[in-house]
């Protein structure tokens, strides 16, 4: 690939020339979104992150003058400046806070290029969001065409991130939306990409080809767990993927240093998960919701209530739909399930709660005292209560019904790892 | 006297000096809807086709990232799309376009650094009038910008708004020539017509007018194209996903420029 040197030079210092992959962590949330410990104890958070071994931060200007200097040193991670600001988190439609709602989505361009490179940045990030109506398209086009132009003139990468939201954007159409927003980036002149993950390694491959430019996956939502964070991870990669810049699931752990470590063991280390997180060789099965695929339709409750219960009533289903509700048409449908991650049966004093050698939760009544402490440890809200005893899903002995009867495939089976020990205890 | 001398090394980068005429290839419809069939890996597109056809039309984006394709003696001339739309997102696009919009992604100047030999940008007729003004307003600011630069300005005539029909295409891709050549641009692209109307054009417009094909033209369509006095042909992003298209583009390269008849070439 062709580039003008200014760019190829910057570029060397975000992704590693060993393995041509990159992780980054995004600390501008507080330029956008919600004042949580992330961006009050920022300074600590950025200490550690370039402690775990990042290769970039992405940061907004003022971040950049009040911390920039933790950068200093040719090994420390490559600054990424935040060029443009939204005000999505506060439509009332993501998981972050929303204590000043706004009802018309806004995107600026913030800044120049030259701006960044004054700053001492080896790149830009910019949104471009589709979905969301014909005439906002067009203005991030025309901010991502007016960045992409000044980049080139100025040798600064410009690594643009397309998000797809809006009421167009569907469960059913939203991979191969951003498939097509990746490749749009490209054409516009995206030295790089970050990217939301398409839900299924198949349909992120097709975007890591069609795209061709780097793509840095991106986190998202907090991950329940942090297993599901390096899932993320290890399925982008195995999809090509160039590497990641995860925000949340790093900046709010509860050891942001390991956290990095962690993902650049994934990334750089050629570590598997189960390595990273100690845990034991697979043993079974476990269950995965694909949410790009869920249209909400709710089957999967209607069948697991039918596999278990006499009679009808959605309520006393194992697993649960999250629908968007008015005012949040920005939010996906999405299935929770119970992925085995443990927690239940660790908080579970008595052992009448277990994971049984063959990936099942088990419980014994004969043991269980009721207590529910597994009913408020569960991360999902899925164990309740009934004649006193919690109810968790038992796999339906290795053929579960939701996986059947969900015709889209918005649940599946994957590899199921037991695991010996905590690492992260959020 | 030579009074553009800028202009007319760059034009005869893609429209040969000997016979005026040009084969131009368009790879930027993905720039509007993502990666098309054929062109989901740009790099082994441009590999395949630079040295057989004359210039490539390309996103701002793929001139830099495939710069190593494009341009000098032996590959096709890199021509800088400097616009976007989404008119192109039908139906059957995962998120159809409800209003017409079209914006600059680029000017002369960016698409000068990125070594190109014409900028190029489309004229739209048939949209609402208030779109129809925006779009001669910008393309009247750009011909300037490319004339102080001394780059060529080829204009896309695209004719294919709702005001279009059967009755009044033609009219309106003669009514898109003269906006056109007033304004000042360089080269023409205008989508197939009649052999009356392309004769009319042929003896009139006084800059190269090349035909936008989708497909491969017929020979008779070739042979009858150039007769009429236009000058070569633009073909669409669906070539790239024909069976042997590299072969089929050095076939009607050779029918574009060495004047010989249809049969001839082929036979070659
Ligand atoms: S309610 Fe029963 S199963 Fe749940 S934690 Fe208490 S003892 Fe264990």
């Amino acid at each position: 690939m062709t580039r003008a040197p200014g760019k190829t030079a910057r570029l060397n210092r975000l992704f590693n020339p060993k393995d041509g992959r990159a992780v980054c962590v995004a600390a501008d949330h507080g330029w956008m979104s919600d004042v949580t410990p992330n961006v009050m104890e920022l300074r600590r958070i950025l200490e550690l992150v370039v402690r775990g071994g990042a290769d970039g931060i992405l940061i907004s200007f003022g971040t950049a003058v009040r911390h920039g200097h933790l950068l200093r040193g040719k090994d420390s991670p490559a600054m990424l400046i935040r060029a443009d600001w939204m005000n999505m988190p506060r439509l009332g439609a993501s998981n972050v806070s929303n204590v000043l709602p706004v009802v018309n989505f806004k995107k600026m361009a913030t800044s120049r290029a030259r701006d960044a490179l004054h700053m001492g940045a080896s790149a830009i990030t910019i949104y471009y969001f589709i979905g969301y109506g014909d005439e906002f398209e067009a203005l991030n086009i025309e901010q991502a065409a007016d960045f992409a132009k000044e980049c080139r003139k100025v040798g600064l990468p410009l690594i643009i991130e397309p998000m797809a939201v809006g009421g167009m954007v569907t469960g059913v159409n939203i991979a191969e939306i951003l498939i097509a927003s990746g490749r749009i980036a490209a054409e516009i002149g995206a030295d790089a990409l970050k990217i939301p993950y398409t839900g299924d390694v198949k349909t992120f491959k097709e975007l890591v080809d069609q795209a061709g430019v780097p793509v840095l996956v991106l986190g998202g939502a907090k991950s329940d767990v942090p297993r599901d964070a390096l899932e993320l991870v290890d399925e982008a990669l195995r999809a090509g993927a160039s590497g990641t810049v995860f925000g949340r699931n790093v900046t709010k752990a509860k050891d942001p240093q390991k956290m990095v470590a962690d993902i650049c063991a994934l990334v750089h280390g050629g570590k598997t998960i189960a390595e990273i997180l100690g845990e034991h060789r697979a043993v079974g099965q476990r269950l995965k919701p694909v949410p790009a695929q869920c249209i909400g339709c709710q089957l999967c409750e209607v069948a697991c209530v039918r596999a278990h219960t006499p009679g009808y009533g959605q309520t006393r289903a194992r697993l649960r739909v999250e629908t968007p509700s008015l005012g949040e048409e920005l939010k996906p449908h999405r299935p929770v399930v119970c992925t085995l991650c443990g927690q239940c049966a660790d908080a579970c004093a008595t052992g009448a709660l277990t994971i049984a050698p063959e990936a099942r939760l088990v419980l014994q009544r004969s043991l269980c005292s009721q207590c529910g402490a597994c009913v408020d440890a569960c991360p999902f809200h899925l164990i309740f209560v009934e004649d006193g005893y919690p109810v968790v899903c038992d796999l339906c002995d290795g053929d579960p019904e939701c996986v059947k009867w969900c015709k889209r495939g918005a649940i599946v089976l994957t590899e199921w790892k037991r695991r010996v020990r905590h690492v992260h205890a959020e | 006297m030579e009074i553009d001398i800028g202009k007319t090394i760059r034009i005869s980068d893609f429209v040969h000096a000997a016979d005026g005429r040009a084969l131009l290839l368009d790879t930027t419809l993905p720039g509007s809807i993502g990666a098309v069939p054929g062109l989901e890996h740009t790099a082994e597109a441009l590999a395949e086709v630079t040295d057989i056809v004359d210039g490539l039309i390309v996103n701002p984006g793929q001139a830099e990232h495939h710069a190593e394709f494009l341009g000098g003696r032996h590959r096709a001339s890199p021509l800088v799309r400097v616009d976007w739309t989404n008119a192109f997102r039908g139906q059957d696009f995962c998120l159809p376009a409800t209003e017409f919009r079209h914006l600059f992604i680029s000017d002369a100047e960016d698409a000068l650094a990125l070594g190109a030999s014409a900028a190029v940008a489309s004229l739209f007729l048939g949209f609402d009038d208030e779109a129809e003004a925006r779009n001669i307003e910008a393309l009247s600011h750009l011909a300037r910008e490319c004339t102080r630069l001394a780059l060529p300005l080829v204009v896309d005539i695209r004719p294919i708004g709702y005001k279009v029909g059967p009755s009044n295409f033609e009219e309106s891709v003669k009514l898109g020539l003269s906006f056109m050549q007033e304004l000042g641009a360089d080269v023409l692209i205008i989508p197939p017509c009649s052999q009356g109307t392309c004769a009319t054009i042929g003896g009139w417009i006084a800059v190269p007018v090349l035909v936008r094909m989708e497909e491969f033209p017929e020979a008779a369509h070739i042979d009858a194209f150039l007769a009429a006095g236009l000058r070569g042909f633009v073909l669409g992003e669906k070539v790239f996903a024909r069976e042997r298209y590299a072969e089929r583009l050095e076939v009607l390269a050779r029918q574009v420029h060495q004047r010989s008849s249809s049969d001839d070439a082929r036979a070659r």
